[in-house]
């Protein structure tokens, strides 16, 4: 078997078993960014072949602090399918994760395709609708501890969200309030500004990311736009909710 | 109080002595084993000779207002300051670097009251009904205190980490933007160096002001119309360098610059 199909099938393998997994990048020091981007096609390929769909991306990375906690200078980005959707206002099983952690994103999604390197005023003419958003990130590596490379093979930490309502686009989404709450308690405060400033530069860069593995975004897959504050680690009974300016509040409660 | 009147004249002549040279001090807590209550003496007797000397006071500032800043400080109540009308600065107007000593800025909302607040056992619907306006503010917070190494004590004492405020020109009403949940950046080079929501503040940039206004009333100062109140950050201490501009925007309320000079 291929190296990376490999490290494919491992990561697979972990996400679906809920077990942490050694970095790739310790032992395999010549791990490059590329091949990364690869391992995540294959190991996303294993979940389509066992019938999940395809339903969109998520961008990651996007804050400053984020981007200087592990190095980089760009964002990355991950697969999202149908079977990661959490519905709003139920409850997420916190064993079929490895390690959940909740942070608090805008949404997009396409009503035009969109690929390459676009403006902001051509990826907003694409969006279809905004909301408010929670991803559930769950690095499957052990104390969520990775470098750049694992976190991309890691399809970006991605594993699950929820989702709440849809608006038209005709709201200004520079800088929104958000407040993460935990059992009604306010614990992570931020803005849509922490999105590289603007969360349509995430959108932006969606596009021309996605075009370099040869994809594109299509009408209907939504764009995960990336995490506004640190993202709160979860305990079961904790019901995590996020309220966005303008946007409305979303829930969900932690269950074993 | 746990100190001498004598120790508290002391204090307060090394805080305006760090002023006057430009010089900061070791921590207070260092030479004066002082509670809170002997920290607001030291920062009154500071206000009794800053007004003396012909400085009118404009407000007060609320510090200390995140549950974050709270812990780290191992105390469970914000903290106030006195605001001089010569702290007070428009937006974009050239700051200049040589009047302060470690600068950093916070991103705030400030109220401006259009009567006075000195009934007893005063009520949110009084703070509320007392608010002509909201502006968006900087705080430009400042450390009489060597290397910012302060506690409680400390930055009660100097005024509450006091430096300088920039207003914006917009006034709001109350009911005319969400003062909980506004979203709150500061941008540097076109780039967010800090954010944050109304929230951050107490819970409620208004339970800031209730608290300030039952303390006022507590110590002898109550607010009064025409006073302003910087009601706490909205994010994190965000650092400040010399010749370099600093933009702040809360959704709602419009956005005001800081300009740093040397």
């Amino acid at each position: 078997m291929d190296r990376l199909d490999a490290y494919a099938e491992k990561l697979d393998t972990a996400a679906l078993t809920a077990t942490d997994t050694p970095q790739i990048s310790v032992e395999d020091n010549s791990f490059t960014v590329d091949e990364a981007y690869q391992v995540q096609a294959k190991s996303i390929d294993r979940r389509y072949a066992r019938g999940e769909k395809r339903i969109g991306i998520k961008m990651g990375l996007t804050s400053r602090a984020k981007m200087i906690q592990v190095g980089v200078d760009e964002v990355i980005w991950g697969r999202l399918t149908n079977k990661m959707v959490l519905e709003e206002g139920g409850t997420l099983s916190k064993s079929k994760f490895v390690h959940p952690r909740i942070e608090p994103e805008i949404v997009f999604i396409m009503k035009k395709e969109l690929k390459g390197n676009v403006t902001a005023l051509e990826a907003m003419d694409a969006v279809e609708a905004i909301g408010p958003a929670m991803e559930v990130i769950d690095s499957r590596y052990e104390n969520f501890k990775f470098a750049l490379t694992d976190v991309i093979a890691d399809n970006s930490s991605s594993s699950g969200l929820v989702i709440g309502n849809w608006h038209k686009p005709d709201i200004d989404i520079s800088n929104l309030g958000m407040r993460l709450t935990v059992n009604g308690q306010d614990t992570m405060f931020g803005s849509s500004a922490a999105i590289l400033g603007h969360p349509v530069r995430s959108l932006v860069s969606a596009a021309r990311m996605v075009e370099q593995s040869g994809e594109t975004l299509k009408p209907g897959d939504i764009v995960m736009a990336g995490g506004a504050t640190e993202a709160h680690a979860v305990s079961v009974g904790e019901t995590v909710s996020l309220t966005v300016q303008n946007l409305g509040t979303i829930s969900i409660t932690v269950e074993a | 109080m746990t100190i001498s009147q004598k120790e508290i004249k002391q204090a307060a002549g090394l805080i305006q002595e760090a002023y006057e040279t430009h010089q900061p001090i070791a921590p207070l807590r260092d030479s004066f084993d002082m509670s809170i209550e002997d920290a607001y003496a030291v920062q009154e007797e500071t206000t009794k000779h800053w007004i003396k000397s012909g400085r009118i006071l404009s407000g007060r500032k609320i510090g200390v207002t995140s549950k974050a800043v709270q812990g780290q400080l191992g105390v469970d109540q914000p903290d106030f300051g006195m605001l001089f009308s010569d702290m007070a600065y428009a937006d974009g107007q050239e700051i200049s670097m040589s009047h302060l000593l470690q600068p950093r800025i916070e991103g705030e909302i400030a109220f401006y009251l259009k009567s006075d607040l000195d009934q007893e056992n005063v009520t949110l619907a009084e703070v509320v009904a007392a608010i002509d306006y909201a502006v968006a503010a900087i705080e430009v917070v400042d450390s009489r205190i060597d290397d910012w190494n302060i506690q409680i004590t400390d930055t009660i004492a100097d005024n509450a980490s006091s430096g300088l405020y920039v207003l914006g020109s917009t006034p709001v009403e109350l009911k005319d933007f969400d003062h909980l949940n506004c979203g709150m950046v500061i941008e540097h080079r076109g780039q967010p160096v800090c954010t944050g929501v109304g929230s951050a503040c107490l819970g409620n940039p208004l339970n800031a002001c209730l608290w300030l206004a039952k303390k006022m009333l507590l110590v002898g100062r109550p607010l009064k119309a025409g006073d302003l109140i910087l009601s706490g950050a909205l994010g994190p201490l965000t650092p400040v360098s010399v010749n370099e501009s600093y933009e702040l925007k809360i959704n709602g309320l419009g956005s005001v610059r800081a300009n740093f000079t040397s």
